[in-house]
């Protein structure tokens, strides 16, 4: 059956109902149709992601995903899919993330004809040869051992911090996975996690823009071709309760310290309580936004650094975007700051400085100026969010994905104009509690910044330029700021071995 | 009548002090996007030990005015909800703003007024040389930073491409004594007769022109162009060595001089389409060391449009050190088959096709619209260019290719650079 229907497929002869199954059922789609839209945008979803990884496995959903959306398939070898891609300005990519994994892809409508067999092809006759193989294992190995260790110090800051917050939960790997991981990978095992992950049962197809029904009944004739099959379920992570502030320090020859901290909280979007704590973390933090306290406290009046920020849901490659992603959705997320890199005098203070700021809005709440700007702000910020067919479907995937009828976006809009400042401090004293929290810091000489932190010893810093008054008066609280950090709660890690395994 | 490549109609107008704007309006229901273009960027800075200061300038111009100081500008634009920020180039500084359309003369207010009123003190400028130096201090991992700061530095004597945008460190670190000539800067520089706006989307011209010309006639004209001293004709190849300190896969990068931004010359035209063809994702070169044997990691090439002479770049990142000289090689094989062998007429037709599409598929919010003719209003002072440029690599000819690659790659346009990991 699978060789007549690549047969088909590379004829782009394929006809609406596929030889066996029924048609996936159109009622599970997502559909965002806009009908001035000269564009068709496909999202296709499998309820798959790193969560999924088999142990010893670390980034086998990652290197699948590649190896459908980046590499050969029964009819074309990935040279020659690049070729016939190449003249219609279209490609597809696979985005895989802790739960999700969507193929995406948008193409113009001229050239919907010649784009959508090779779309299909990608996701149901992948070849999974060895040489593609080799050649995203290198990059994945590459990521992790080289650029993540060396490039890049607050992304490799956010990865200890997500797999320090998530150890021995099936989040506690990067999404990537781990170098050991990574390279004991082998075609069997993409091939059966292929054919295990990627059934019928488990896609929700999402399209928009200026398609058509005939489209729809097409895409649904030809996914009914995947085998059937509802994998396991894995249970959302349960993290155990941590007390105090747990450290890890990832000693390196770094430039500067990055510093990432967090700890999961419970609570989602769709809730009303998600959207009373993001007026909080918006205040607080909002993403490359000058209306960032954080970013007015530790960039704006002491200029330590390029920002600082907070978040209440997963945002991978924070550096590289400006919005929100989609389809990274999870059932359990994680409060986190981010200090970008600061200078490596500065680190203590730093990490100070912004763990006081989130003490007392935890204690004391948003005041009514700063709640009636902010809630003002987001109401129009979300506009923003998702000004293309594409990044709308994206959210509409999202949608489904946490049980959301309607819209997230225009819900957040609406509660907006609603939600009191009441309800913002209540959630705050819900999810946000000060004290108990990991953090992972990236600096240079490790072992004299553990000591530094274990015994809270004062952290003065000073300008090369006049300060007013306010803020050096400030200071010298900040740097005398009892974090309480236990010895034993301290590790320092050579940067050589982090992510291995 | 010819085919039109750029799909919306737009309304041109030039103030009586030299303020360049266009209104764009474009199917986006409620939004809109606004671009102020200074056409002043790194390229400018040629006094010496100002490397950088265009960027750190960008800084400066959220420290707000006497009128809207920076807080009060910070809080208008978190009210309104505006998605605001700022970058800066080689060649030029956008300014950019997405919002409400409801909001657009309140926009036009506070962005007008800093263009013309900037207010700083110059403790605040001292305080924002550090978050510039917090900007170049998380870069700085990065090898592709050092590299390219090499590559521009060992490629031209005189001109000022030779430092990045970011400017050299030396530099960055002198920032904070440079409030004076922040405000030269600033008196030189941010002139109507220097500033292109682009404002695109949910917008008529009929009620939006009259806003402008109420907020922006008052600013006086006075553009001061940059001393920029000619770059000598190079006569040799030129090389060097770059040591990352961590560790990282070699990267090559072999450069040549190319000609500056100009639709009507038809070796540059083609120069834009060369390094696709000979070392894109279709490329035999690419299909060999990419796909099949595996040896590089990266393979990128091109040129990008600049008002001056900028570098056609072609970067491998190598997975094996052993296999550099041999992917140089092979690079500089495919350089000489440019030159001797037209390249084949589908090939160029497929990319021609992929251009359109890409630009077309491209200019669908206003943001990416206004966003993606920056800079080539920057550049040539309007947006006109866009259709000449299109039109030009639309009758691009094999033979044109080659004709390109013969005038280009020589070595006396040559510099090549390596950087390798001082840990492995």
């Amino acid at each position: 059956m699978k060789t007549l229907s690549v047969v088909c497929l590379a004829l782009g002869l394929m006809p609406a109902v596929m030889i066996g199954g029924e048609p996936v059922d159109t009622r599970t789609f997502v559909l965002l149709p806009v009908k001035n839209d000269p564009t068709v945008s496909f999202r296709l979803w499998f309820k798959v992601g790193s969560q999924n990884d088999p142990s010893g496995k670390e980034g086998l959903a990652a290197i699948t995903g590649q190896m459908l959306a980046d590499a050969s398939t029964m009819s074309n070898t990935y040279a020659h899919i690049i070729d016939l891609l190449y003249p219609l300005a279209a490609d597809y990519a696979a985005s895989v993330s802790t739960e999700m994994t969507v193929i995406a892809g948008r193409v113009h409508k001229d050239n919907l004809a010649a784009y959508y067999p090779l779309l299909m092809d990608a996701i149901l006759a992948p070849a999974f040869t060895q040489e593609d193989l080799d050649r995203i294992k290198s990059q994945a190995l590459n990521e992790l051992e080289t650029t993540l260790r060396y490039a890049s110090d607050e992304e490799l800051g956010k990865a200890v911090l997500y797999n320090a917050v998530f150890a021995g939960t099936p989040y506690g790997h990067i999404v990537t996975g781990t170098a050991d991981g990574v390279k004991s990978i082998t075609l069997d095992d993409v091939k059966t996690f292929y054919k295990t992950h990627y059934t019928r049962d488990n896609v929700v197809p999402g399209v928009g823009g200026g398609y058509d029904q005939g489209l729809i009944d097409r895409l649904a004739g030809d996914l009914s071709t995947l085998p059937t099959g509802v994998p396991r379920v894995v249970p959302v992570p349960q993290v155990p309760a941590t007390e105090g502030f747990h450290v890890t320090i990832v000693d390196k020859d770094a430039p500067a310290t990055a510093i990432s901290m967090g700890f999961p909280i419970n609570v989602l979007r769709g809730s009303r309580e998600w959207y009373a704590l993001a007026v909080a973390n918006s205040w607080l933090g909002e993403h490359r936004n000058a209306s960032s306290h954080l970013y007015q406290v530790i960039r704006e009046e002491r200029g330590l650094n390029y920002g600082d920020h907070s978040y209440i849901e997963n945002f991978p490659r924070g550096g590289m975007r400006q919005m929100p992603p989609q389809n990274v959705a999870r059932r359990k997320q994680l409060f986190e700051i981010w200090i970008r890199p600061v200078p490596l005098e500065a680190g203590h203070f730093a990490l100070r400085a912004a763990l006081r700021e989130f003490k007392q809005v935890a204690h004391n709440g948003l005041t009514e100026n700063a709640f009636t700007l902010t809630r003002s702000f987001l109401k129009n910020y979300v506009l923003h969010y998702a000004p293309t067919t594409m990044q709308r479907l994206g959210y509409a995937l999202d949608d489904r994905f946490y049980g959301i009828t309607g819209s997230h976006l225009e819900m957040f809009r609406k509660v907006m104009g609603e939600i009191t400042r009441e309800e913002v401090n209540a959630a705050i004293r819900t999810h946000w509690q000060y004290g108990s929290m990991q953090i992972a810091v990236i600096t240079k000489d490790g072992a004299t910044f553990r000591d530094a932190l274990v015994a809270d010893t004062p952290s003065p810093i000073t300008y090369k330029t006049a300060k007013p008054e306010s803020v050096l008066n400030e200071d010298k609280e900040i740097a005398a700021f009892p974090l309480q950090v236990k010895k034993e709660n301290v590790k320092v890690v050579p940067v050589g071995e982090v992510l291995q395994r | 009548m010819a085919k039109s490549f750029f799909p919306y109609a737009y309304t041109k107008e030039i103030l009586p002090n030299g303020l360049t704007v266009y209104v764009i309006p474009m199917e986006s229901p409620g939004l809109v996007a606004y671009y102020s273009v200074v056409r002043t960027g790194s390229r400018d800075e040629y006094e010496p030990g100002k490397s950088g200061f265009a960027h750190f300038f960008e800084h400066m111009m959220f420290r707000g005015t006497k009128k809207y100081p920076g807080p009060v500008y910070d809080s208008l634009i978190t009210g309104i909800g505006a998605d605001a920020n700022a970058y800066t180039t080689d060649d030029y500084t956008a300014y950019h703003l997405n919002f409400a359309k409801d909001d657009l003369e309140q926009v036009i207010d506070v962005e007008s007024d800093r263009f013309q009123n900037l207010s700083y003190a110059e403790r605040e400028f001292q305080t924002e040389a550090g978050a510039v130096y917090g900007e170049y201090r998380k870069s700085v991992t990065n090898p592709f930073a050092l590299l390219n700061e090499k590559v521009q530095d060992v490629a031209y004597d005189v001109h000022t491409y030779k430092h990045t945008t970011m400017g050299f460190e030396a530099d960055i670190k002198r920032m904070p004594e440079g409030y004076a000539y922040s405000k030269s800067f600033y008196q030189r520089y941010y002139r109507p007769d220097n500033v292109v706006l682009l404002i695109a989307g949910d917008v008529a011209a009929s009620t939006t022109l009259p806003l402008v010309r109420k907020y922006y006639g008052g600013w006086t004209k006075g553009y001061v162009p940059p001393v920029l001293g000619t770059e000598p004709a190079q006569t040799a190849e030129r090389s060097a060595e770059v040591s990352y300190p961590g560790k990282t896969l070699p990267v090559l990068d072999v450069a040549f001089k190319g000609d500056a931004f100009d639709p009507g010359n038809r070796a540059y035209v083609a120069a834009v389409l060369l390094g696709e063809l000979a070392f894109g994702e279709t490329s035999d070169l690419y299909k060999r060391l990419y796909i099949q044997e595996q040896k590089v990691d990266i393979l990128d090439a091109g040129i990008p449009a600049n008002r001056d002479t900028p570098l056609f770049e072609i970067v491998a990142r190598i997975k094996n050190e052993a296999d550099l000289d041999a992917v140089r090689e092979a690079i500089y094989a495919t350089l000489r088959e440019y030159q001797t062998t037209p390249v084949d007429a589908r090939r160029l037709g497929d990319l021609k096709r992929r251009q359109r599409y890409q630009f077309l598929m491209g200019l669908d919010t206003p943001d990416r619209v206004a966003g993606g003719l920056a800079r080539f209003a920057a550049i040539t002072g309007g947006i006109e260019v866009v259709e000449k440029l299109y039109s030009a690599i639309d009758t691009v000819t094999p033979e044109e290719v080659r004709a390109a690659a013969t005038r280009y790659f020589i070595p006396e346009r040559r510099t090549v650079v390596v950087l390798r990991g001082s840990r492995q």
